[in-house]
């Protein structure tokens, strides 16, 4: 049999677009060729163990012979080229793999969110609509930078449509895009421009007590901040119900539309158990909502 | 002219009668009454564990001729102790104020020296007119990390005694309280009340150092305040005052970057403002708002939001 | 941005800064313990230390700074500044204060950026003049290390007193460059 490689296929391993159409060569060695009286005329393209019709071939020469696809979709790995050497025993020349697949689309609908987790840290995730499948190896990267300054890209791990940036900084305008890549192309998002305090989703305040005070009818709700005034100013909305009853009421948010660590109830019942919970936002209203606080407990006093 | 002699409490005095021999016959009087002769150890005037009170004019007299011989106020008081000195900012950034005084009197004449020492500069500190006790310095440098050395030393007849402060430009600056602290119902609003103060007039450049307040209330009824910390604007609206209750508001300021909190403003009381009362005429009004009041506890017009554990 | 918005978001910053600076310099103070993180300490400033930027500025001449000035020195001051911070934040022990070094030396260029991008939106050259100090404190000048952290305490006690004088700087510049009346919402904003 031929033992030493008696030719080979270009392009080596080529990606290639879905839809589009790909020529690949077979080049006999001319060692070969003297050897095993073998020509370009005889050779055999395979595509899996299956014949490509050999409308598709094309002698270029003695040692070369082409395959066209107008379609890459019909192509598979390994495609391989033959020949018929001997008169009939079939003998490989050699092999490629074909990877098929798309670019990738430009991604959408990039959004961040700056989640606080604790007095000082404040993580940036960001998330996007990939788009297609590409059936490629495709990475992502969040990029961001200052107007004079970018920053090492975040690289998404096990996904690839969302990163977190660890530690964001505030104050200062940030451009933030996502770009897409793999071999047969690359992508950019649009890009955001944006202060991080204005994306901030707090932590909700915390430590709540209920007061009853003198008067039946009133409790008053304290709780503890867990945002500095130097980073933002708050707005709060409080939510109560009767411990009995499913139905939320609401503080007027205007009643309670500047930073403060307390507000008096009023219009109760007396004598009744009353559950309290309380979120926050930045006072311009710009940002998120954070979750609701835990559930306090308090009883008005009796009449 | 007579002099003046100072003495220690609980010293024992003794006063010659002038040039008189020792063996002469004199008189002594205090504030013209007689000493007896119990004090008297010859011609020389014995006071033993002298106090206080005994402080005023001595006089001795020659036995015969009346002549007088010898006079003397006698001051009898304490060494100074350490002075309790203070310095303070309420002016920044013009300059800042020292003022003193002693933990307990020394019932005789002090006298008062102080020093400013910024790293290796001797500033000029000015004594105000009034009150007594207290000078000025008026700022050269700003924005420095050098901290400042006061030294007051205070001297009196009987002792020295000093007491020195360092400190930190921005240590020290803690503003006068908000002035003209207004407060006002709001029509119609009767869980409100509108709140409006001045900068303290003390403080000569808000724009470039701007103040921001902190403002307690609480109903008469209650002891325990409630606080508003606000970073802009001279004027805020409290939105929970309990209906109908009347309440005391106070305001304090602090510049917004650095220093201490000032004390808190002169207290206003206000009461929130609350429904005429209907001039009731007939059965059936009163039984209408009786209904109407019964009605009155129901929740204010609130959102309902949601059901239970709804976000 | 226009000028007015991004003087104040450099103002917001500043003061940001101070406030994460209070907390991290207490904290590092710590780090280096007795005698550097007693309230009354107050050590002389050698020559190493002299070469820190000071913020200290005759009341006057403070008060009369054209605009370009006092961005100016704000903008070198940081400069060097932050050089010397990051000359702290390479040596210290302990992981969580080397991010929170990290993250404020972050921070810090932020606010550089910021002065810059105000000048040049005022249309102010940005001063020229070496980035940095030939030899930083916070580099093996110094011979011991005591010196060292007697150069560190300097160093973040200038930093602080700085971000005071910027906060004043900042508010004043506000005052004379009012934000502009119409917020301009960017349309790229994705949320």
């Amino acid at each position: 049999g031929l033992v030493q490689s008696c030719g080979h296929i270009i392009p080596e391993s080529p990606v290639l677009a879905l839809g589009s159409n790909f020529t690949a060569l077979c080049i006999l060695n001319e060692s070969c060729l003297d050897f095993g009286n073998i020509y370009a005329s005889q050779i055999i393209w395979k595509i899996k163990n299956k014949v490509v019709p050999k409308e598709q071939y094309r002698e270029i020469n003695r040692t070369v012979s082409s395959v066209t696809f107008n379609d890459t979709s019909s192509l598979a790995t390994p495609l391989t080229c033959n020949v018929l050497a001997d008169g009939q025993i079939e003998q490989n020349i050699y092999g490629i793999s074909v990877t098929v697949g798309l670019p990738p689309e430009k991604p959408k609908n990039l959004s961040c969110i700056v989640y606080q987790v604790s007095k000082l840290t404040y993580p940036m995730k960001c998330t996007w609509n990939p788009g297609r499948h590409t059936f490629l190896d495709t990475h992502f990267r969040l990029k961001y930078r200052w107007s004079r300054e970018s920053f090492p890209d975040c690289i998404p791990k096990y996904v690839n449509n969302s990163c977190t940036i660890s530690d964001v900084q505030f104050f200062v305008n940030l451009e933030v895009w996502v770009e897409a890549a793999n071999a047969l192309g690359k992508a950019e998002s649009d890009r955001l421009v944006f202060d991080p305090i204005e994306i901030v989703k707090p932590l909700p305040p915390h430590n709540l007590s209920v007061n009853s005070g003198i008067l039946p009818t009133v409790l008053k709700l304290s709780w503890e901040n867990r945002i500095s005034a130097a980073v933002m100013k708050l707005k709060f909305n409080i939510r109560y119900r009767i411990s009995s009853d499913t139905n939320w009421m609401q503080v007027p948010p205007e009643d309670i539309a500047s930073p403060r660590t307390s507000f008096s109830i009023q219009g109760l019942r007396p004598y009744t158990e009353y559950v309290f919970s309380i979120r926050c936002m930045k006072e311009d209203g710009v940002g998120f909502w954070s979750d609701w606080s835990e559930e306090k407990v308090g009883v008005t006093t009796e009449d | 002219d007579s002099h003046i002699q100072y003495e220690r409490v609980g010293a024992d005095v003794t006063m010659k009668c002038g040039s008189m021999d020792w063996d002469a016959a004199v008189t002594w009087m205090a504030n013209g009454t007689d000493i007896d002769d119990s004090h008297l150890n010859g011609s020389y005037l014995i006071l033993k564990n002298v106090d206080l009170t005994q402080s005023g004019q001595y006089f001795c007299y020659e036995g015969s001729s009346w002549h007088l011989k010898y006079q003397t106020i006698l001051r009898v008081g304490v060494p100074p102790k350490e002075p309790v000195l203070m310095c303070r900012s309420n002016n920044y950034p013009k300059g800042f104020y020292c003022s003193w005084h002693l933990p307990s009197p020394t019932y005789i004449p002090n006298t008062f020296n102080i020093s400013v020492i910024h790293g290796t500069r001797e500033m000029v500190c000015e004594k105000d007119v009034f009150p007594k006790n207290r000078c000025h310095i008026r700022y050269l440098q700003l924005f420095s990390t050098v901290k400042y050395k006061v030294t007051l030393t205070v001297t009196n007849a009987l002792g020295k005694n000093s007491t020195s402060l360092t400190f930190d430009e921005f240590a020290i600056v803690k503003p006068d309280p908000p002035e003209s602290v207004v407060a006002k119902p709001v029509p119609n609003n009767p869980r409100r009340l509108e709140v409006s103060w001045q900068n303290p007039s003390s403080w000569p450049d808000p724009e470039s150092f701007p103040l921001k307040f902190f403002l307690r209330y609480r109903p008469l009824i209650l002891d325990q305040w409630q606080h508003v910390e606000l970073s802009d604007g001279t004027s805020h609206t409290i939105t929970d005052a309990y209906a109908g209750k009347e309440y005391i508001i106070q305001v304090a300021a602090k510049d917004n970057d650095i220093g201490t909190w000032s004390d808190w403003s002169v207290a206003v009381h206000a009461t929130p403002w609350t429904e005429e009362p209907k001039h009731l005429t007939t059965e059936v009004q009163i039984t209408e708002t009786t209904s109407t009041s019964t009605s009155s506890f129901m929740p204010p017009p609130t959102t309902k939001i949601c059901d239970k554990g709804a976000g | 941005l226009g000028a007015g918005q991004s003087i104040q978001k450099t103002y917001d910053l500043t003061r940001y800064l101070e406030h994460q600076l209070r907390t991290l310099a207490g904290t590092y103070l710590n780090y280096l313990g007795p005698p550097f993180n007693e309230p009354d300490f107050n050590p002389p400033r050698l020559a190493r230390a002299e070469r820190v930027p000071s913020a200290t500025v005759d009341l006057d001449l403070w008060r009369g700074l054209t605009d370009n000035a006092r961005l100016a020195a704000n903008y070198r001051a940081y400069s060097r500044l932050l050089c010397y911070l990051r000359g702290l934040d390479g040596q210290v022990g302990a992981v969580e204060l080397r991010h929170r070094l990290g993250h404020f030396c972050s921070s810090l260029q932020g606010l550089v950026l910021s002065i810059a991008g105000v000048m040049s939106s005022l249309g102010y050259p940005l001063p020229a003049g070496p980035a940095g100090p030939p030899l930083p404190p916070g580099s093996s000048a110094a011979p011991n290390d005591f010196l060292k952290k007697m150069d560190d305490f300097w160093l973040l006690k200038e930093l602080q007193t700085w971000l005071w004088r910027s906060a004043k700087d900042f508010n004043r510049l506000k005052k004379k460059v009012p934000p502009a009346v119409v917020t301009l919402r960017l349309e790229t904003r994705g949320f």
